[in-house]
């Protein structure tokens, strides 16, 4: 009898945890959180932290992606394009139980131009320190420099910190960016539970969020670094894992649709994948050199046999389903005879090129060795490099340190034309998301000019034109834009996939 | 007469046989690379069209990601092992040796210095230290070699040490002194003979652990950049393949094992053969 009573007791007293953990859901990420600080990362790779521990104005849902007010409930413009009026939405709670208000806001976009990381570099060139001002409460103005077509477009990535928590938190002037690297000073949907660099963050359901929540969501969530591809396809299909990265090499994916307890779910989205050139370095800096390369890429290979047909060829910068890429671009082909009639048009000694792959990212490497197969096939020797993609971002940021090229992706942080051959390609966005360093005076204008004008159609016209001149000038070589495979657990549901993010919103999706 | 006998009793013992044949079978892959293998050209090239096929009449060992046969790259890849195995244990001899020679002939303050140094690169894991000085100087294959010969030279120092440090009083090493013998003539042509014996079996077991330990390395990507044919690298670029593509991972594990059990057979039967406590040993059973 007492043997039966205590095992009830464990099994009661055990209870509420085996509820709990129905409620987790384990994801697995390719790529490390070694910071959570919300304006210190801005990539795919993180974009986990800052999406379900953060909010803000607006917010990126859906596909194609719509911009649904979420801490603002509203905004206008001035006529001219540079005044922005944001009304926040009142009785929003921050984590610690204080509201969230314009001060906030301020302390938040002050913040990110003065520490210039994560995605300050979209807001550097159009606000000032100093002029976003809060004429109450509840009502946020930004000031901006001059007009931005694409403002409030980017207005998600101001992701709002507790001001006053974070104030307490500074030391030595850093804008709290040690203590914020490691904790969450937010409103957003998921509270910090646990947090270790090494392994990832679990984040507990903010029951407080001002949106509310479905009767199935979550209880909490776990974001874990699982840099092995197969660790986290094997684990996925074990159902250690209930979801993982969609943009798995398509092997896996084929390999996933067979698993019973996994499901796909398959989505356009706009994700161009394309090698980074250094365009202000010799040989490089000559269009011929960077033509012959162009030429060199067995783009058909590469698509059809490696990624057997799951993506789709696309010649420019500007992912093919988005406006602003010119529908008859016509781009490289994989023609050794005329990469080398461009080689000898080149003036300049050659020298053996480094490409600087993505280590965990096999993609990336199987397409530099192919580029390197066939450039030594047009007498051009390519070495390759491969480093943690945090190596590789850091190098590509210093014009000196960065490698003659790196295969990587482009992905969506906002639906513009500007995300892609803007930041690529202009010159404002040197050394944050511009890594090609080429100067051309021409493209800038377009860019600029695209940028300051709100009329579609124009700045259509624009982007047609800066995307037909980079695909020509051989600025970059484009291959493809990719499709999204969600991989998840047979018993998730409520998946909704937006290209920015990836589908790493949490907070819609539930176990069925 | 001696050497026939010991020919003959290393002939006996089959397993010393068996990683001699191994050994030589290697040897033979790499000088014959061009001739062997099917596919030549598979070394840089690629067919992504022919990418993870099964082994069969045409890829023996199957293809790779790239659609490149993975018989030819093995073979090729032989070339590399042995490039890495000689010049890393090689270095790691010609400077360990004559340190610990000196060291325990001379003995004192000079000696201990370097012993300790030597104390210090053991203290760490190999492993460890040729990641790091591997990492710190870049992937390529001179690295891996400089990495494996800093961290290799002190396991020969310490043997050579104390191989010397027991001769050193001998009759005969005290007779060649008092006969007038140089210091150098002593240690090279008195000592280092009656040494030898334990440098060649720590020499070859040495090889397969070198082997090991510069597979790892490549397995890590810390070694030959692509498109090297090295095998800890197929192994690497294998694992996303698997278990669908079994023979990625297989062909180049099981060429691994095969040299470095080589080598390992062969340094057990050199010592059965040239350690004269182990041959007294058996022969008193």
């Amino acid at each position: 009898m007492k043997r039966t009573v205590f095992a009830l007791s464990v099994i009661l007293a055990m209870a509420p945890s085996m509820v709990w953990a129905q409620g987790k859901y384990v994801h697995a990420n390719n790529s490390g959180y070694d910071n959570l600080d919300p304006h210190a990362i801005f990539d795919v790779g993180r974009a986990a932290s800052r999406i379900n521990f953060y909010d803000g104005l607006y917010r990126w849902v859906d596909n194609p992606p719509k911009l649904i007010p979420w801490l603002a409930e509203s905004h206008k413009s001035s006529a001219d394009g540079k005044s922005w009026t944001f009304n926040l939405r009142k009785g929003v709670k921050f984590h610690d139980g204080s509201e969230m208000t314009a001060a906030d806001v301020i302390y938040s976009i002050e913040r990110m131009l003065a520490t210039k990381k994560g995605a300050s570099s979209l807001f550097m060139p159009i606000i000032d320190p100093g002029t976003t001002k809060a004429p109450d409460k509840y009502t946020v103005v930004f000031a901006l420099k001059e007009s931005s077509a694409i403002f409030l477009a980017t207005v998600p990535e101001i992701l709002v910190v507790n001001a006053k928590l974070v104030k307490q938190n500074e030391k030595d002037g850093d804008w709290g960016a040690a203590w914020l690297a490691k904790n969450v000073a937010s409103t957003g949907s998921y509270k910090l539970k646990r947090y270790d660099p090494a392994i990832g963050f679990v984040g507990e359901r903010f029951k407080e969020h001002f949106a509310g929540w479905g009767p199935k969501a979550f209880d909490e969530i776990e974001f874990r670094t699982v840099l092995e591809t197969n660790t986290r396809v094997q684990g996925l299909m074990k159902g250690d894992f209930h979801g993982t990265d969609g943009y798995l090499p398509y092997d896996q994916i084929l390999r996933l649709k067979q698993a019973k307890n996994v499901q796909i779910f398959e989505q356009e989205s706009m994700r161009v994948f394309y090698f980074s050139i250094h365009n202000d370095r010799p040989p490089l800096n000559d269009v011929h050199f960077r033509r012959a390369l162009a030429y060199a890429f067995d783009y058909n290979g590469f698509i059809n046999d490696i990624l057997k047909g799951a993506v789709a060829r696309n010649p420019g910068p500007n992912p093919n389903n988005l406006w602003g890429a010119p529908k008859d671009l016509q781009g490289f082909t994989y023609d050794l005879d005329k990469a080398k009639a461009e080689l000898a048009q080149v003036k300049q000694p050659l020298r053996p090129i480094t490409i600087g792959t993505l280590a965990g990212f096999s993609e990336t490497e199987q397409a530099a060795t192919l580029l390197q197969n066939a450039a030594s096939k047009i007498g051009v020797e390519v070495k390759i490099e491969s480093a943690p993609w945090q190596v590789v971002q850091s190098r590509m940021q210093d014009r000196d340190k960065n490698y003659d090229m790196v295969p990587l992706w482009k992905s969506t942080y906002y639906v513009d034309p500007n995300n892609w051959v803007g930041e690529l390609y202009g010159s404002r966005y040197y050394g944050t998301r511009n890594y090609s360093y080429n100067k051309d005076d021409e493209l800038d204008k377009w860019i600029n000019d695209a940028l300051a004008i709100n009329d579609e159609e124009k700045r259509r016209d624009l982007y047609e034109k800066a995307a037909r001149k980079v695909t020509e000038q051989a600025m970059g070589i484009f291959v493809y834009n990719t499709k999204w495979y969600g991989p998840y657990a047979a018993n998730v549901g409520g998946i909704r996939f937006c290209p920015i993010g990836s589908g790493q919103d949490m907070r819609w999706a539930y176990f069925k | 007469m001696a050497w026939r006998r010991a020919v003959q009793r290393f002939l006996r013992d089959r397993a010393a046989t068996l990683g001699t044949a191994l050994i030589l079978l290697l040897i033979v892959a790499a000088v014959f690379a061009p001739i062997l293998s099917p596919f030549p050209s598979d070394v840089a090239d690629f067919h992504t069209a022919h990418r993870l096929r099964p082994p069969d009449s045409i890829n023996w060992l199957g293809t790779d990601r790239m659609g490149s046969d993975l018989l030819s790259r093995i073979l090729f890849g032989a070339r590399i092992t042995i490039a890495i195995a000689f010049i890393a244990v090689g270095t790691a001899l010609v400077v360990g040796v004559p340190i610990g020679l000196v060291a325990g002939y001379y003995g004192g303050w000079a000696s201990n210095l370097l012993m300790r140094v030597s104390d210090i690169f053991l203290a760490v894991p190999q492993i460890v230290l040729a990641i790091a000085i591997a990492q710190t100087l870049g992937p390529s294959i001179e690295n891996v070699i400089l990495a494996l010969s800093i961290t290799y030279w002190p396991f020969w120092t310490r043997l050579v040490y104390a191989e010397t440090r027991s001769l050193k009083n001998e009759v005969f090493v005290e007779s060649a002194i008092a006969l007038g013998a140089s210091p150098w003539r002593v240690m090279v042509l008195h000592i280092l003979p009656n040494i030898a014996s334990a440098i060649i079996v720590r020499t070859s077991i040495g090889m397969g652990v070198t082997i090991l330990t510069a597979a790892a390395l490549g397995f890590l990507g810390l070694g030959a950049p692509p498109p090297a044919p090295e095998w800890g690298r197929m192994i690497a670029e294998s694992r996303e393949f698997l278990p669908e593509a079994w023979w990625y991972a297989t062909a180049p594990g099981i060429a691994i094992f095969m040299v470095v059990m080589g080598f390992n057979l062969l340094g057990d039967g050199l010592r059965d053969i040239l350690d004269p406590r182990i041959r007294r040993g058996i022969g008193a059973k």
